[in-house]
């Protein structure tokens, strides 16, 4: 019989909540610390998940000897510090995304993980591209790269969906410091969808933004990307965090190639429709536990990432230049992102194209 | 005025439709199809046809036509680079006139026939989209407040490239710059622009664009964009984005697809235009039976400028209108020229 997997997450906030739930469902996996400065929540969290146990001393849970993986959920700013400490303790890790705030946190974060062995013997680091495991990704993705609609050259992606921003004026995704801004924080979806389905990162963005409901906003709750990637390829990326009734979600993805066009769109599925409740759409179910069961496959060394850091790098530098974009009104080319180097780039679309 | 007594200046790339649409209404007489005698022998040769398959006279000289007075309206109806010429000299003759979409390809053309209109008292129509019922519907439910304030709109335009080879446009007159002006932006960006300003009713500011030829070998060797990402910031902080482009297979049934997202501060909307559809399951396939919503808008629209030029009023739609939708494309390209965010002018 093979031992669990003893992981420790790091983190309290809703999405850690969200994450032990999606391990708890996982039977190889045994949660074996809930990490974070706050107790009473790492304790609330902790009971979620049988066998886990609350602790604030975050270094001591990330390099127990009895934990092999490690699971980073905290604020943006927490990513890269606890994925070294994890790495250089010797775990495998995931983080949540976006991986990173810039391109130099990142390659510590790979160069502590990944490149923290002999002869590249490190451990892994997977991030938490989610996206990418929504079955109706999933099944673009598998069309797009065997070849079905020949290459594919343009990509229109409408991701709309109703709420409000959670905490008020409290949440720290208002904060651009703290998370990037908005297409650093949430494009990351939409931008690293765009890396995977064209197959090759953005290089190019022009991006612009609004505020739906309140002017005052820091960061806008809406915007849109346009890139046009390594390969010329062109896209028009938009994002919206504002409709109107909480619940409401209008995804929908056109992929035009050179000998035929995929497209998938969350109008075209049925649903409930009730008083009662509103679950999300079909197309975007069980996306979190495919993951992260996913990230148990390559830590046992069964699968390698669908998610490679290669394209993660590819896609921050492009969400970098977006938030870029939108703060001066300018298209923006990543090669003025800091740390953005031009051979990385080739090796994430050639990631991206397998 | 009873009747309208109309002749196309040239009779190339949509004359076909446009001559049928108006031969069909019985209050329009079809004068007569003219080429410029100096024209290439393509142009004449597809001019004659027209008129033959219509049953139209053809002649070669058309200015002829309305400084005889022989036709109330021109239809101009030649290449794009040819438009802001014929039309011109129809104004100057005193005949309304229609042109065929883009109203012109360059800015200045454009200012010169609004110019001419005005100085000339006369109608100067121009092909558009503004009637298509969807976006008809959409703008109901703009004016009804059911969105709030739109804040943003997505509008997706593509045309299936399978239909290129066999349809009623020569490539070279979309594919060719001496004869078309541009590639698809040319071609198609006005439609989006005329949408986005019929939803809103408020004017572009700034463009900015990416294009290229991806997909079709006559773009690619022609060395025109055959597609495009767009986005627009209108005034009042409105945004706007656009996806268009001649694909090998859009994705709809009908020669064009089309779709709009509407977002407001109190609700959304979106509109297809091959919305409402029937879906037929059988032994060759899947079919999806939408009506051409080209040809919808083209029809409604062909009737309402005849509506008004009878009752001796003008369109809904004219050259005022259609140099906004030239003024954006003329902003896109220059955004492609530098690299940055174009102001309208």
């Amino acid at each position: 019989m093979t031992l669990p997997v003893a992981v420790a997450v790091v983190g309290t906030g809703d999405f850690a909540r969200q994450h032990l739930l999606a391990l708890a469902s996982i039977p190889e996996v045994e949660v074996r610390w809930v990490a974070g400065t706050d107790l009473a929540r790492a304790t609330a969290l902790s009971a979620l998940v049988p066998g886990a146990r609350p602790t604030t001393d975050v270094a001591g849970a990330v390099t127990d000897p009895a934990v092999e993986a490690v699971d980073v959920v905290t604020a943006t700013p927490g990513h890269a510090p606890w994925t070294i400490a994890a790495g250089r303790a010797g775990k495998h890790v995931h983080v949540e995304k976006p991986a990173a705030l810039s391109l130099a946190d990142l390659d510590e974060m790979v160069a502590g993980t990944e490149g923290n062995g002999v002869d590249g013997t490190g451990t892994t680091l997977m991030v938490g591209q989610t996206v990418r495991f929504q079955p109706a990704v999933t099944a673009l993705a598998a069309a797009a790269h065997a070849g079905q609609i020949g290459d594919p050259r343009l990509l229109h992606v409408t991701w709309y969906t109703g709420h409000a921003w959670p905490m008020g004026w409290r949440a720290w995704h208002l904060d651009p410091t703290l998370s990037g801004g908005h297409p650093v924080h949430n494009g990351t979806h939409i931008i690293d969808l765009a890396t995977w389905l064209l197959g090759a990162p953005p290089v190019e963005v022009f991006a612009r933004g609004f505020p739906t409901f309140a002017p005052d906003m820091p960061i806008p709750d809406s915007f849109h990307v346009q890139a046009r990637t390594a390969d010329g390829a062109l896209a028009t990326l938009e994002l919206c965090y504002a409709l109107r009734r909480r619940g409401d979600m209008l995804r929908r993805v056109v992929l035009v190639g050179t000998e035929g066009t995929l497209r998938h769109s969350t109008e075209e599925e049925p649903g409930l429709v009730s008083d009662a409740a509103k679950p999300g759409p079909v197309s975007l179910e069980g996306a979190l536990r495919l993951q992260l069961a996913h990230w148990i496959d390559v830590v046992r060394g069964r699968a390698e990432a669908v998610v490679k850091t290669a394209e993660v790098r590819g896609a921050l530098a492009a969400a970098l230049a977006a938030q870029r974009s939108l703060e001066t009104g300018r298209r923006v080319h990543v090669s003025e992102i800091e740390g953005y180097d031009g051979e990385r780039s080739s090796a994430a679309r050639a990631g991206g194209a397998a | 005025m009873s009747s309208l007594r109309i002749g196309f200046a040239s009779g190339v790339r949509h004359a076909a439709d446009y001559l049928r649409i108006l031969g069909d209404d019985p209050r329009v007489e079809l004068v007569a199809v003219t080429e410029e005698p100096d024209a290439p022998e393509c142009m004449r040769a597809a001019s004659r046809a027209a008129a033959e398959t219509a049953g139209v006279p053809y002649r070669e000289a058309p200015d002829a036509l309305a400084e005889a007075g022989a036709v109330d309206v021109v239809v101009v109806c030649a290449e794009p680079t040819r438009h802001a010429r014929l039309a011109l000299a129809a104004l100057g003759a005193g005949a309304h006139v229609l042109v065929d979409k883009p109203l012109a390809t360059t800015l200045a053309d454009a200012d010169a026939l609004v110019a001419a209109a005005e100085r000339a008292g006369r109608v100067c129509a121009v092909v558009n989209r503004t009637h298509a019922p969807a976006l008809r519907r959409a703008r109901a439910w703009v004016d009804a407040g059911h969105i709030g304030l739109p804040r943003h709109l997505d509008l997706e335009f593509f045309a299936s490239g399978a239909h290129f080879g066999t349809s009623v446009e020569r490539p070279e007159l979309v594919v060719d710059r001496e004869l078309s002006g541009g590639g698809e932006l040319m071609n198609f960006l006005g439609y989006l622009a005329d949408a986005v300003h019929h939803l809103t009713g408020l004017a572009t500011r700034e463009v900015h664009a990416f294009a290229a030829p991806l997909f079709l070998p006559t773009h690619v060797e022609a060395g025109v964009e055959d597609a495009a990402v767009v986005t627009l910031a209108l005034e009042r902080g409105v945004t706007a984005t656009i996806t268009l482009g001649r694909i090998p297979y859009a994705p709809g049934g009908t020669p064009t697809t089309s779709s709009i997202r509407l977002l407001g501060s109190h609700g959304h909307a979106v509109v297809d235009d091959e919305q409402p559809a029937v879906t037929r399951f059988g032994a060759d396939g899947t079919t999806t039976s939408a009506p051409d919503a080209g040809q919808v808008a083209l029809e409604a629209y062909l009737r309402h400028v005849v509506d008004a030029l009878v009752a001796g009023g003008v369109p809904d739609y004219t050259a005022v209108d259609a140099r906004a939708a030239v003024a954006v494309i003329d902003a896109a390209y220059r955004s492609l020229e530098t690299g940055d965010v174009a102001d309208v002018r």
